[in-house]
């Protein structure tokens, strides 16, 4: 029998072949597992490709967003709140990527490796999502910027809670329109998209913002120099045009003014080693936030390499191929805010199981210095000086609001209208919020941006301060 | 006299675990299936229950045996497919369970057959004659059912020969060791092999042929030891399926979908994608026998029955069974060097590598880690003849074990 049993003993390697491959299949099934059993197809979640099954999506005051009643989803009464929440929430099919609804689609159905869908088939539901956003202050948001495509954004600059988050188009979720495949006109453009997290925008003016800041670091007498706006200025061969002719001003006057001359001069003087490394400090380039751990945002550019001085200067004044993530634009400008310390933006603020326990919270997070406190403070004067000089206090009544505008040209084409943004915040102890507006195909910032500027932060006024 | 020395796993422990297992199974199903069908049921499980303990108390008290692990596995087995066939398809669970009782039979009955070896070694050629006949038949009167020619249909009964002829294979392929050395003695094992794997090419059974191919490699390697031919061997067959491939390309069309089965989510990616999804939804211990989705895919008892068991059972369970097929094949392994005669040594370990390799083939396929060919998990997937060949299958790993001829010797 030796020889037999000798021979025998080459099954083993049969046996370790079968291991290695059921090894493969656990590891498989247990690295996929949540995307697996998330498909559309899982008559578990799922009934004719819409989550059917999953737990409460409700606003920072309790205000539901989305439910299921009766094996199918269901959402607020409030057509305007619909609207206005629809990229936050999300559909129920996932074609909103970023939405709660599809990006928390494990939490919502209580989807776990070790129970899978078992607490499903325990409750009938799913955990319960708490959202830091306020579903008015969003519908006031959304009726501001009505028939125009962009997006609004309020966030907390002390915490980080992301109280306000508007993309437009948008659809009611309800009644979704059913010629958004076939529309030819353009009015659907992105209406999947949540321009807040994915969006990427010329910044326009908003962009001096950076360079001022690079400026106040990198030149010491930069506050008692003056510059010379002649409605153009000349860069080697070509030319920055400016909005308006300034003739002689200093540094402060060039940013309320918004002087183009000036500050392609100074971006210019600072090159493109020092503007880069400042951007990158703020996540230009090198970061993509991710909000609430899940959503990942798209990453803003600026590419100075080899470019010629003309380029830097357009740069300089956030025009060439510079573009910005409206949510990394409201993380810089809320660290001015809270004294250079920039907090991590965050929309899910509570997660609840079945049982009603509490299974996650989530706490402020700080993203690190993005400037120094003196720097924060000479910005803060900058941008507060902007609104009360510039704007007008009128905008923001009862708020010590600090801000810039910017309008970005998009296209060489002279009848093309250009985006309008801004970027500002409350310098109140009992407001502490930041707000960024981009406005596509408009006017100009400070007659399209800065009118829903204002009715928003009118709005947050009457929400958070009695 | 010389035994495996492994510390022995107490039988009635294991039984009793068993036992619980097989009520909780039963009782959650008699609570939840269909009024009309709850005297089956319940006739079934009670009638399986009888059996197990019968066979248990039988070999202990007139047989004397002691040890019981590959009948153990195979009961507890059994019982899981059992389980999930009676609650898909109550209305089948009756013709299953006679399959089973007609399985543990035949099991019995080859045991009782296997104890003598120069019996075994005369009836290689009838048997041989019979298989080919058997398969020759199904080429000849078989209807297609699924893309493959290999039912075949006697007084209401189907029966698919192939399954059967599992157990003749490892039969003829054991018997004749007259000269174990010898290649000579192998010619007519090769040309026997080659008439099973080539009528089952010839049916579209892919999968099939495949086991059987293995299964010829372990028993060809097991009596020359000649990795040589073995080589040659594996070779000839490799070339044989890619001249298949190159003149009949839409065989390789059936298997387009391996290792991407998600760009074939609709069409031949179904049931493997379905079997993911629905493996991932059931956890580490599953949402429970009846609540699954699975079952409601075609197949689901049959090629996907890893998934049921995934989904409703739980991924430890699962993991468990696949483990079980392991252990018979070490079982096999380690007491083949005991055994009473190079017979018993290779029917044992061609029987269990038979099983593991049709469980790999079955269980990687539905997870695309293999191609799908459609064959049975054993003892799990619901179908006659298959749970009947199993049963027969697990008598040769049976015989190998010294202490089962403990009464009345083996006749060399």
């Amino acid at each position: 029998m030796k020889t037999i049993s000798k021979r025998a003993l080459i099954l083993y390697a049969i046996i370790l072949l079968f291991l290695a491959g059921c090894g493969l299949l656990f590891y498989n099934l247990v690295t996929n597992s949540s995307d697996w059993a998330m498909n559309r197809v899982n008559k578990h979640l799922y009934s004719s490709g819409s989550l059917a099954t999953a737990g409460d999506v409700k606003d920072a005051n309790g205000i539901v967003l989305a439910t299921t009643q009766n094996g199918a989803r269901a959402y607020n009464q409030s057509k305007n709140i619909r609207l206005s929440t629809l990229h936050t929430v999300g559909d129920n099919a996932g074609f909103i990527a970023s939405g709660i609804q599809t990006s928390f689609k494990d939490e919502l159905t209580g989807y776990t490796l070790v129970d899978g869908v078992y607490n499903l088939k325990r409750y009938g539901k799913g955990n319960d999502i708490t959202l830091t956003i306020n579903s008015n202050v969003c519908a006031t948001a959304y009726k501001a910027l009505g028939e125009r495509k962009g997006t609004v954004a309020v966030m907390n600059y002390k915490t980080g809670e992301l109280v306000c988050i508007v993309s437009t188009p948008t659809y009611d979720i309800m009644n979704k329109p059913d010629d958004i495949l076939t529309d030819t006109t353009g009015k659907y453009d992105g209406i999947y998209m949540n321009r807040f997290f994915s969006g990427l925008y010329t910044p326009g003016s908003t962009f001096k913002v950076i360079t001022a800041a690079c400026a106040i670091e990198n030149i010491p007498d930069i506050y008692t120099r003056t510059f010379e706006c002649e409605g153009k200025i000349q860069i080697g061969e070509g030319y920055v045009i400016c909005s308006g002719t300034h003739g002689e001003i200093n540094f402060e006057k060039a940013m309320n003014k918004s002087c183009n001359c000036a500050f392609a001069t100074i971006a210019d003087e600072l090159g493109s080693e020092k503007l880069t490394a400042t951007a990158e400090r703020l996540g230009f380039n090198t970061k993509n936030l991710i909000v609430s751990d899940k959503i990942k945002c798209a990453k803003s550019k600026l590419n100075l390499t080899e470019s010629a001085p003309l380029d830097i200067g357009w740069a300089g004044i956030g025009q060439y191929t510079t573009l910005i993530n409206p949510c990394q634009m409201l993380t810089m400008i809320s660290a001015i805010a809270n004294n250079g310390t920039a907090v991590s933006p965050y929309l899910v603020s509570e997660i609840k199981n079945p049982e009603g326990e509490v299974t996650f919270f989530e706490k402020t997070e700080t993203l690190g210095e993005f400037f120094s406190p003196s720097v924060a403070q000479s910005l803060d004067n900058l941008l507060r000086s902007n609104v009360k000089n510039q704007y007008g206090d009128s905008y923001f009544k009862g708020m010590d609001m600090c801000g810039k505008t910017g309008t970005a040209e998009i296209s060489d084409d002279e009848d093309a209208k250009p985006n309008a943004l801004f970027v500002g915040y409350s310098n109140n102890e009992d407001m502490p919020f930041a707000i960024i507006v981009v406005v596509e195909n408009t006017t100009s910032a400070i007659k399209s941006a800065v009118p829903i500027a204002s009715a928003v932060m009118r709005e947050v006024k009457t929400e958070y301060t009695n | 006299m010389q035994t495996v020395k492994a510390r022995n796993v107490n039988p009635y422990i294991m039984l009793f675990i068993i036992t619980l297992f097989q009520l909780i199974c039963f009782l959650s199903l008699v609570t939840r299936v269909d009024e009309q069908y709850r005297s089956d049921i319940l006739m079934t499980f009670g009638g399986y229950l009888m059996i197990e303990y019968a066979y248990f108390i039988g070999a202990r008290l007139v047989l004397g045996r002691r040890g019981f692990e590959v009948e153990l596995i195979a009961f507890l087995l059994t019982s899981i497919g059992l389980s999930i066939t009676a609650s898909v398809y109550p209305d089948g669970i009756v013709k299953q369970f006679i399959a089973v009782l007609v399985g543990i039979g035949g099991f019995v009955v080859l045991q009782w057959v296997l104890r003598d070896v120069k019996f075994c070694n005369s009836m290689r050629i009838p048997v041989a004659v019979l298989a080919l006949g058997l398969l020759v038949f199904t080429l000849v009167f078989a209807r297609a059912t699924n893309g493959a020619k290999n039912w075949i249909y006697i007084g209401g009964i189907s029966i698919q020969p192939s399954e059967l002829v599992k157990v003749a294979f490892i039969f003829v392929g054991a018997a004749s060791l007259e000269k174990l050395q010898s290649n000579k003695s192998l010619t007519k094992f090769v040309v026997f092999a080659f008439g099973c794997v080539g009528a089952l090419f010839l049916m579209y059974d892919f999968g099939t042929a495949l086991i059987f191919f293995f299964t010829f490699i372990v028993i060809a390697f097991m009596r020359s030891g000649d990795i040589r031919t073995i080589v040659l061997l594996c070779t000839i067959a490799l070339m044989g399926g890619l001249l298949v491939l190159m003149f009949r390309p839409y065989v390789a069309n059936r298997f387009e979908a391996y290792g991407h089965v998600w760009e074939y989510f609709d069409t031949s990616g179904y049931q493997q994608t379905r079997t993911m999804i629905y493996s991932a939804s059931g956890g580490l211990f599953g949402v429970g026998l009846g609540n699954g989705k699975l079952r409601d895919i075609f197949a689901a008892t049959e090629d996907l029955v890893f998934g049921v068991v995934c989904e409703e059972f739980g991924m430890i369970m699962a993991g468990a069974i696949l483990l079980s097929y392991i252990a018979l094949l070490v079982y096999s392994i380690r007491h083949s060097k005991y055994a009473r005669s190079s017979f018993y040594a290779i029917c044992a370990c061609a029987a269990s590598s038979l099983m593991l390799f049709q469980a790999a083939l079955n269980v990687f396929g539905v997870n695309d880690i293999l191609p799908l060919t459609g064959v049975t998990l054993p003892f799990i997937s619901r179908g006659g003849s298959s749970i009947i060949s199993c049963w027969m299958l697990l008598a040769f790993i049976k015989a190998v074990d010294r202490s089962t001829y403990r009464f009345g010797g083996v006749r060399q």
